[in-house]
């Protein structure tokens, strides 16, 4: 019997190497290209007919161009326009890899800390750098709550800046945390009911009890994996609001 | 949120524990730690996070966004044209009604003036019709009427002048008095006049 964490190991299809690192394209390698092809396909042939009255395909497409430029628009306004093609493609590389990650023998690329950590970080970076173009030195007033007791100052400023070079741990660590355990779990009950039917007995015949938690959970997971996609999307959002607007 | 986070990973230790209990006995093949956190991974994984990434940025920047947003601008430019046509159809309609009242309205009032008018000149020519009539009825009657009392006067005059004849010869066959044909008449007309 496998573990339940067996099923995240990358495993290597084609092995490469550049300058002396590993960058065999693996199974993970594998769900990326697949989530960037299934993803981009769907809404180019989508969007293929462009009519005026939508189809429910074209209709569904447009949905979702429409959610993320909807979140986009209310968290950071119109200034965060050019950052629109940048936010829908996380988005979307978030969402279909967790989709994906849900068919059975397939692998869930957003399971991976270093995955999830590399996007944050990237994101971190990025927004961190935003701020300091747009406001220059004047961004560390960022850390300042207004208002703030001048004793306290200090500490409060200790605490804006844990809790700002904490976000990409909590961004990543949060999609990691829940595709981990969603799959994990899955796996526990799949791995149960397998053992159930080998132990015989009232076992094998109460052993259908852990499928049917496993179609529940595969629901629950499907709305997790939309979720998180979400709110990894808007808290992008709200660090490059931030970053623009300084509070 | 935090609560339901706390169930679900309560469960999701609690089903590894149970899932380790009923593998006592079984070989794991696993190594024991997380796939996640084995670092010879990493390389690869985030070489290949970075060009799918930014094929999939190239993708969607390129392609997809500007295609659904064409079709979106497209959609509303449509909606906002149509509607502002609809706008101007109402306001034609508007005055088109507005320009037909006021000629309902003036046909109305045109109307009722020949009405009017019509009814005025047949109640006048009727009062002159009548007044006519009337003239004519009445000199007609006059007209008979005098006809009728000249017929009168002529038929007493002659039944005076039979009467006094009848008498005179009555008189004269009876009576050996011989009158005169005047004293007669004188008679007969006092009785005739009393008669009346």
């Amino acid at each position: 019997m496998h573990s339940p964490v067996e099923q995240f190991t990358i495993k290597v299809l084609y092995s490469l190497t550049f300058l002396g690192y590993d960058i065999s394209f693996t199974n993970s390698s594998l769900f990326m290209v697949l989530a960037v092809l299934v993803s981009s396909g769907f809404l180019y042939f989508a969007m293929r007919p462009a009519s005026l009255i939508p189809g429910k395909v074209q209709c569904l497409a447009e949905m979702m161009y429409e959610f993320v430029a909807n979140i986009l628009d209310s968290n950071v306004g119109k200034e965060g326009k050019p950052y629109f093609p940048f936010i829908f493609t996380l988005f979307l590389f978030i969402l279909f890899s967790n989709l994906l990650g849900l068919i059975p023998y397939s692998y869930t690329v957003t399971s991976q800390i270093v995955v999830t950590f590399a996007m944050a970080f990237t994101i971190f970076i990025g927004v961190t750098l935003i701020g300091l173009f747009k406001h220059g030195l004047h961004f560390f007033s960022f850390f300042v709550p207004e208002g703030a007791p001048k004793v306290l100052l200090p500490l409060i400023i200790l605490i804006e800046v844990i809790s700002y070079l904490i976000r990409p741990v909590s961004l990543s660590v949060r999609l990691f945390a829940n595709m981990l355990a969603g799959h994990t779990m899955l796996k526990v009950f799949a791995g149960l009911a397998v053992m159930m039917t080998g132990a015989g007995g009232f076992l094998l015949v109460s052993s259908p009890l852990p499928l049917l938690v496993i179609v529940a959970l595969t629901g629950l997971e499907l709305l997790v994996a939309m979720l998180q996609a979400y709110v990894f999307t808007i808290l992008t959002c709200m660090y490059l609001n931030d970053a623009l607007h300084l509070h | 949120m935090n609560k339901n986070h706390q169930v679900y990973f309560g469960f999701v230790l609690f089903s590894l524990y149970a899932q380790k209990a009923l593998a006592a006995g079984d070989m794991s093949d696993s190594s024991g730690g997380l796939p996640q956190l084995d670092i010879s991974t990493w390389p690869t994984q985030l070489f290949w996070l970075l060009i799918t990434f930014s094929i999939g940025y190239i993708i969607i920047s390129t392609l997809v966004a500007p295609s659904i947003s064409t079709v979106l601008e497209n959609r509303s430019d449509k909606i906002s044209s149509d509607v502002q046509k609809a706008k101007n159809a109402q306001e034609n309609a508007k005055k088109a009604f507005s320009s037909f009242e006021a000629s309902l309205n003036e046909a109305r009032t045109q109307a009722s003036n020949t009405l009017a008018n019509a009814v005025n000149e047949a109640k006048s020519d009727t009062a002159k019709r009548e007044a006519a009539l009337d003239k004519k009825l009445a000199a007609n009657a006059k007209k008979a009427e005098d006809s009728l009392a000249e017929v009168r006067k002529e038929t007493l005059s002659s039944l005076e002048e039979l009467a006094t004849e009848i008498s005179q010869k009555i008189i004269s066959d009876l009576t050996p008095v011989k009158v005169t044909k005047s004293v007669v008449k004188k008679h007969v007309s006092l009785h005739a006049k009393l008669q009346n």
